[in-house]
């Protein structure tokens, strides 16, 4: 579905991806993992159309992405529920979804996709008229996360989503990327939780220093390994 | 008494239109997070606009209340292009000095134009003002009012019953997650920033009618007045630029009835300052912290 190849993204002279090439399947929960400063949310930005890359290709479903606006990647199928978030403090949230559909213009699908996310997320439904900013770390993730769908998006991308959240909250959101998944999603999740991610991901893939060093399925990899190149990377693991 | 409450009347109408000067002061600030110093002086080009049409095809105040509107709309897109889309995010003083220096620009260009001092401006309307008991309401001040009202309910329920306004808030709230959404922010922000000047341009109109006169100090004076009643209002929000604006119309009426228009803006000041000190969100803003990305 989303074919990334040779992809280098810089700022200023440091090259942050120095040559990645992955694949997300349909229908598939992939997982990346890695160290901090990586490059994954590098990379989640570039695919967004936020940051853009030097040289290098993303496809999806063989139309090329990169040098499209981020609205235009919207709009061809792409939505990312950022790292920290970021929904609207100051709209409600119910303006916070209607601003997902930015991208739509079928009112009917719209008003329906917004019945459908307050069934998944009761929570929202009850504070429906609430301002985001006054919403609780969790509900603010379920929120991105409902804003993102209301693009009704091909791939979903997720940057860090158990970020900050307390452990039971955390569970519930994997337990979210699960339902979504199963209700046929394309998901693509950053996380540094490499115990939970390895639970629901299909693939998963290891990024190091601005490279792909690994690409699996959970289980082929013991997950202490896993654990300490997710958090350490491999230098100082081998050291 | 009476010229307590006469003076009252006079500072709020003459406080609308610094209400509406800085709403669209607002308008910019919140879409942006930026200081725009050529907000007055673009309103000056849109009132030069109507003057020449005036000058030298004898234009109604109609007429000319459009070509200054819309005057001030093409200058404020100017100001865009050239001080803020080309700016990295980040870069809030480059397009702050920026906007400075286009101010003295757009000064030069007007005093090119039109190398006098003053030139005369339309009145909107010479009739004898209106009497309500022993109470004199100019008819040009109570037109100023209305406008502003009118200006103000119609911004305000474009930003929160459509889908422009949606946008613009969301870019308000969050300029990252407005890209992420889909929202098309380049566009949106040149199209609120000529909104604003549009709106800049209709107060520019109003003070300007009752005024009768122009000079290329008015971009100055717009920038100053507007300022004061937004950072008085509360930075960011739309009734509070109002009410700042009155308020500081308010104030001026009196402190010049009182002490004379040399004291009059001394005061102003004073106030601002005093604001800034003891309550800096202003009237109606929100506290600091609300507006940002809350962490978990």
């Amino acid at each position: 579905m989303l074919d990334i190849s040779d992809l280098v993204t810089a700022y200023g002279k440091i090259d942050a991806l120095k040559g990645v090439s992955l694949q997300v399947e349909t229908g598939k929960i992939t997982c990346l993992l890695g160290p901090n400063g990586a490059g994954k949310t590098t990379l989640m930005m570039t695919i967004a159309g936020l940051l853009h890359p030097r040289r290098g290709s993303i496809r999806l479903a063989g139309t090329e992405l990169v040098g499209l606006s981020p609205a235009r990647i919207v709009a061809h199928g792409i939505a990312l529920v950022p790292e920290n978030r970021l929904v609207f403090p100051q709209m409600s949230v119910r303006e916070n979804l209607l601003a997902g559909a930015y991208q739509r213009n079928d009112k009917v699908g719209i008003d329906a996709d917004l019945e459908r996310m307050y069934a998944r997320f009761p929570r929202l439904k009850e504070r429906n008229e609430q301002l985001a900013g006054t919403l609780s770390g969790g509900e603010q993730q379920m929120l991105a996360v409902a804003r993102a769908l209301m693009s009704r998006p091909r791939v979903l991308l997720m940057d860090e989503p158990s970020l900050g959240l307390a452990p039971l909250i955390v569970a519930e959101i994997f337990n979210i990327v699960h339902e979504l998944n199963r209700d046929g999603t394309t998901i693509f999740l950053v996380e540094q939780n490499a115990h939970m991610a390895l639970q629901v991901a299909h693939r998963f893939l290891l990024m190091e220093q601005g490279r792909i060093t690994f690409k699996g399925m959970p289980g082929q990899l013991a997950e202490a390994e896993v654990i300490q190149r997710a958090y350490l990377g491999t230098r100082r693991a081998v050291g | 008494m009476i010229d307590l409450i006469q003076n009252t009347i006079d500072g709020v109408m003459i406080g609308s239109s610094y209400g509406l000067l800085a709403l669209g002061f607002t308008l910019i600030f919140g879409v942006m997070r930026r200081l725009d110093l050529a907000y007055g002086p673009s309103i000056m080009i849109g009132a030069y606009f109507g003057t020449i049409l005036y000058l030298h095809y004898g234009a109604g105040p109609f007429a000319v209340a459009i070509a200054v509107v819309i005057g001030a709309a093409i200058a404020g897109i100017y100001v865009e292009r050239l001080c803020f889309a080309p700016m990295k995010a980040g870069a809030a003083i480059a397009s702050m000095v920026s906007s400075f220096a286009i101010w003295m620009q757009l000064e030069q260009a007007a005093l090119l134009v039109l190398p006098r001092h003053t030139y005369p401006f339309p009145p909107l309307s010479t009739g004898a003002p209106l009497a309500f008991g022993p109470f004199l309401v100019r008819i040009d001040h109570l037109i100023m009012l209305v406008s502003t009202l009118g200006l103000t309910a119609v911004v305000h329920l474009t930003l929160h019953r459509t889908r422009f306004g949606l946008a613009l808030r969301a870019i308000i709230g969050n300029p990252v997650a407005a890209h992420l959404v889909g929202i098309d922010v380049r566009r949106a922000v040149l199209v609120a920033f000529a909104g604003a000047s549009s709106v800049g341009g209709a107060a520019g109109f109003l003070v300007l009618a009752v005024d009768q006169q122009v000079t290329p100090m008015f971009g100055m004076w717009a920038t100053m007045k507007g300022l004061i009643a937004m950072m008085i209002g509360g930075l960011g929000s739309v009734p509070g630029a109002v009410v700042g604006g009155v308020l500081l119309g308010i104030v001026e009426a009196h402190s010049q009835w009182y002490f004379g228009p040399q004291i009059r803006d001394l005061v102003a000041y004073f106030l601002l300052f005093a604001f800034l000190v003891v309550r800096p969100r202003g009237l109606l803003g929100c506290p600091p912290d609300s507006v940002l990305p809350q962490k978990a």
